[in-house]
């Protein structure tokens, strides 16, 4: 008895941590439930009812690892670790959708003492004093080497000179050991208890998890169709997540309603029955107002349902994977 | 680019180097080939560009070495190593650098020079731009455009119309990166909303020492001292001619004018010249020490043998490597006129000091780029054999 072995798809998720959470409920949402191997210590799972995928849980920093390699064919990560990681990322990596969680920002903070400093140009300007000054350049404290070359290059800010830091980065200009620092801040809490300022145009990245899918890995037709499922129920998710269903009776609906309805509320028709029973889906920051509108249109009750899930014939993850590929 | 790895083009390669070499040894420039290998913190002050183009090993201590990305640096740090440091002596190299490249391969061959202590600064200066273009020359290169600026003339410039001490970075340093005057002089003093009249109102009158005390006052009251490296003297100095900057001081037109009539002048050395001295005459300017020095540079070139009326001289011209402070050359192959530099080359008085050497110590070098001649093809020429 010999088993063939099929190619499999390669899904890499955050093996601990928040992003881990928010990760997993991110996919149970989407009904891919994760199911994992003998137990809690096992790193590779399955998707329940999904054949021909297999979940990697690896740490975010690995995840970037395997989708530039080409050993994952899909990964959840922060954008900040694809473009700090990835030499040249946009080549080798396909960002595929925004997830709304792990939200952070790679900024530039000098010390609050500086008063003469809120701009890039005036740490231009320092960078060059200090150097001429002192003979040395001025130190940046970082782990994200590579956004910071390249940011700092773009502000023309080049009498600098980096050190690299694995672990509380901020407390380094107290402790002396840089002048400033490049660092991952949330609320910006750690930088004022360090007496940190973010320049003004200090924001490298407004960085998120990312759904990325990696360029380099093996995408035969089995990976392909396995991505397009995930893919498909994914963005079913997330479009049912963001519109919401609207009915209302209307005596005399006219095709002018439609199309009003659909420039004032980006409302689109899903049913239209000879009653004057109508169903229209809209984003779900319109709904107020299209109801609104409804109601000044006749009707005498406007209901809003949500949905679980809406899959249509086109599927934007999958397709905007597919352009990408070869 | 004329980089192929067929044998001809290898043969043609390493039969250049070797003439090279042979010329600028015959120059007086004796040879001196640094390891490959090299401690890598050498190159770590050198600035970010070049550090994240090294490629880097270590070796069992943990000690980190890279592959040579230059020769300038190690040539430096034999001089100073050495007994001639602090006296005049001069090195030619030619071998591999190793430096990461997404536009073209990353280990690519170079030859130079370099001339250290020289007691006449000019003399060198023409010396190793002539020692250059006759050693391509000889390699069948001889129909070469040079151009040629001076970083020390628009120093002095600056410094001669007493600007403030920012005005002055500001526009050496866009000098430097080719900006024009007008992109040098519409850069924003400051961010969004920190509008600091209110202080220089209440400044008002005071002198500069007193308006600097109480700025570092104000500091120390609220528990600043010395953070992040800078003093507060310097912190508050630097915010006291921020806040004068945005206060509505905009750049005086008389002194943009004379900038803007310096920025223009690009043409060949000697009317060059004339045109420095007659600005500097019309302005009431004294750039008498810089000028002087122009013209004993161009003396120099000329009594070279070198076509002086052949190059073309730009105050604009500047290679955008930060630690040049005079001179500065490069030649393009007039065959290809669109190309990159052949040679480029200049001065760097500063640089020895910052690697540790005694006093002010003068250096001016070039570097040849083997890839980019035109090599002969074998039986052509028969020069290598």
């Amino acid at each position: 008895m010999s088993d063939v072995i099929k190619p499999q798809l390669v899904l890499a998720v955050p093996s601990k941590g928040r992003l881990q959470e928010n990760a997993s409920a991110f996919f149970a949402r989407a009904g891919l439930q994760f199911v994992q191997g003998r137990g809690a210590r096992d790193y590779r799972g399955k998707i329940a009812g999904l054949d021909g995928v297999e979940v990697a849980f690896v740490s975010t920093s690995e995840i970037v690892t395997h989708l530039a390699a080409g050993t994952a064919h899909l990964g959840v990560t922060g954008e900040d670790l694809v473009r700090e990681s990835i030499a040249d990322a946009d080549a080798k990596c396909e960002l595929l959708a925004p997830l709304g969680f792990g939200h952070a920002n790679v900024i530039v903070a000098v010390p609050q003492a500086w008063i003469d400093v809120r701009t890039m140009a005036d740490l231009e300007d320092v960078a060059v004093a200090f150097r001429a000054r002192r003979g040395e350049r001025m130190r940046v404290a970082t782990k994200y080497v590579n956004l910071t070359r390249r940011f700092f290059a773009e502000s023309h800010v080049t009498d600098y000179r980096i050190v690299e830091s694995l672990g509380a980065t901020e407390g380094a200009p107290a402790a002396g050991t840089a002048e400033l620092i490049v660092d991952i801040t949330t609320t910006g809490g750690t930088l004022a208890a360090n007496a940190l300022k973010i320049l003004d145009d200090g924001v490298i990245l407004r960085s998120e998890a990312n759904f990325v899918a990696s360029l380099t890995a093996p995408w035969t037709v089995e990976t392909r169709e396995a991505a397009r499922i995930i893919l498909s129920r994914i963005a079913a998710e997330e479009v049912a997540r963001t519109t919401r269903e609207v009915s209302a009776r209307i005596a005399q609906v006219d095709l002018e309603l439609f199309a009003h309805a659909e420039v004032l509320f980006a409302a689109r028709p899903r049913r239209h029955l000879a009653d004057g029973w109508l169903t229209l889906t809209c984003p779900k920051d319109k709904v107020p107002a299209l109801a609104d509108w409804l109601l000044t249109q006749g009707a005498a009750e406007v209901t809003v349902a949500q949905l679980d899930y809406v899959f249509a014939e086109k599927n934007k993850l999958y397709e905007k994977l597919v352009a990408r590929l070869p | 680019m004329s980089v192929s790895a067929d044998p001809t083009s290898t043969t043609a390669k390493r039969a250049a180097s070797a003439a090279l070499i042979a010329h600028l040894e015959a120059s007086g420039y004796p040879r001196h080939e640094p390891p490959i290998l090299q401690k890598a913190n050498l190159f770590f002050n050198s600035g970010e560009d070049i550090r994240s183009r090294l490629y880097l090993t270590s070796d069992l201590s943990g000690a980190e070495y890279c592959l040579r990305p230059e020769y300038t640096i190690p040539v430096c740090a034999h001089y100073l190593a050495s007994e001639a440091a602090g006296f005049a002596a001069t090195y030619s190299y030619c071998g591999p650098v190793f430096r990461f490249r997404t536009d073209g391969p990353s280990e690519f061959l170079q030859a130079g020079l370099e001339n250290f202590g020289h007691p006449d600064r000019e003399a060198a200066d023409a010396e190793i731009l002539g020692v250059t273009l006759d050693a391509v020359a000889a390699l069948g290169q001889s129909d070469v455009d040079v151009r040629f600026g001076d970083n020390g003339l628009i120093r002095d410039l600056v410094a001669a119309l007493n600007l403030s001490p920012q005005w002055q970075r500001r526009i050496l340093r866009g000098h430097a990166q080719d900006k024009s005057l007008d992109a040098i002089l519409a850069q924003p003093v400051n961010g969004k909303g920190s509008d600091h009249t209110g202080v220089l109102a209440a400044l008002e009158g005071v002198d500069k020492q007193g308006a600097r005390a109480l700025v570092e006052d104000l500091l120390s009251i609220a528990g600043i001292s010395s953070v992040g490296g800078r003093s507060v003297a310097e912190i508050a100095d630097r915010f006291l001619e921020q806040a004068a900057l945005k206060a509505g001081e905009d750049f005086p037109t008389e002194h943009h004018a004379v900038l803007k009539e310096f920025l223009d002048i690009e043409t060949d050395p000697d009317q060059a010249s004339g045109r420095l001295r007659q600005l500097a005459a019309t302005t009431g300017l004294d750039l008498g020490a810089a000028l002087d020095r122009f013209d004993a540079r161009l003396g120099f070139m000329a009594a070279r043998g070198l076509d002086v009326a052949d190059f073309t001289f730009s105050t604009r011209f500047a290679r955008d490597l930060e630690y040049y402070t005079g001179f500065v050359f490069e030649a393009f192959d007039r065959a290809r006129p669109q190309e990159e530099p052949i040679v480029g080359g200049g001065r760097y008085d500063g640089l020895l000091k910052a690697l540790g050497g005694e006093g002010d110590i003068g250096a001016v070098g070039a570097a040849i780029w083997i890839e980019r001649l035109q090599l002969p093809q074998r039986g052509q020429m028969d020069w290598w054999r």
